[in-house]
């Protein structure tokens, strides 16, 4: 028995609840309402990608903001600090989308689609620490 | 007979922990608001008067049920996310840090 299931939607589809949503941007109507639990944590899911994007912005801001700057490399913070914060604008954004694309899976009982956050994150930070290491060897040189 | 998934006995749990992350995710702005309130008051206080309306769309969430009526308050969130981090951009190019590209620019030209 699940107990959070169709709670509200009896079950069914929620389709043509009212005509105001017909240019919703969410997921379809298509499907059935899946279980509550797996749609909540979806949400989570979601949530904690947000958060990590945010993490990535005050990241971003506290490199351009509290660093002292880097010796001979004035640009350096802003290299450094910049793209960590604009990743975070787009974590959030595909956050979104990939949340829209698992709960249209969720509805078809499908399997969920991969999610490409963890290589965009894992790709830049390592841009990132690779363009660190160029700022402090640039620095120590000049 | 007890059932072997627990949240069959309680069922909010689910819930109560998406409330949860809501909170997180709210203090997560906090925690960003009070960084730039050192040195950008102004950007600091706009970020953190956002923390209560976060608070107020999780708990909206939490008593709704269905894709749809989640769907506007995550794309919400996205959208506070992403002008937060424009506001970001905005501070770390223009903002007043020492040595930072409003010194660097008049010295460049």
């Amino acid at each position: 028995m699940s107990g959070l299931n169709g709670q509200g939607a009896g079950g069914g589809v929620t389709s043509s609840r009212n005509g105001h949503d017909d240019h919703d941007p969410g997921p379809s109507d298509a499907g059935t309402e899946p279980d509550a639990r797996f749609t909540l944590a979806n949400e989570r899911t979601f949530l904690a990608w947000n958060r990590t994007a945010l993490a990535l912005v005050v990241a971003g801001l506290g490199i351009v903001q509290l660093l002292p700057p880097f010796p001979g490399v004035p640009w350096g913070r802003h290299v450094l600090g910049v793209p960590l914060i604009v990743l975070g604008a787009a974590v959030s954004v595909v956050a979104y989308l990939e949340w829209q694309r698992n709960q249209a899976a969720l509805r078809h009982s499908a399997p969920l689609p991969r999610s490409v956050l963890p290589q965009i994150l894992a790709g830049t930070i390592t841009g990132i620490a690779v363009l660190a290491a160029v700022v402090l060897l640039v620095s120590a040189v000049r | 007979m007890l059932p072997d998934d627990p949240e069959d006995l309680d069922p909010g749990l689910a819930r109560e922990r998406t409330l949860l992350a809501w909170a997180r995710t709210g203090i997560a702005f906090a925690a960003v608001g009070a960084a730039m309130l050192r040195r950008q008051p102004v950007a600091g206080l706009i970020v953190l008067a956002i923390t209560p309306v976060i608070w107020v769309l999780g708990r909206v969430a939490s008593q709704q049920i269905g894709s749809k009526p989640h769907s506007r308050q995550l794309l919400l969130i996205t959208v506070i996310v992403t002008l937060v981090a424009v506001l970001a951009v905005v501070v770390a190019l223009v903002g007043h840090a020492p040595g930072g590209l409003r010194e660097l620019l008049p010295r460049l030209g």
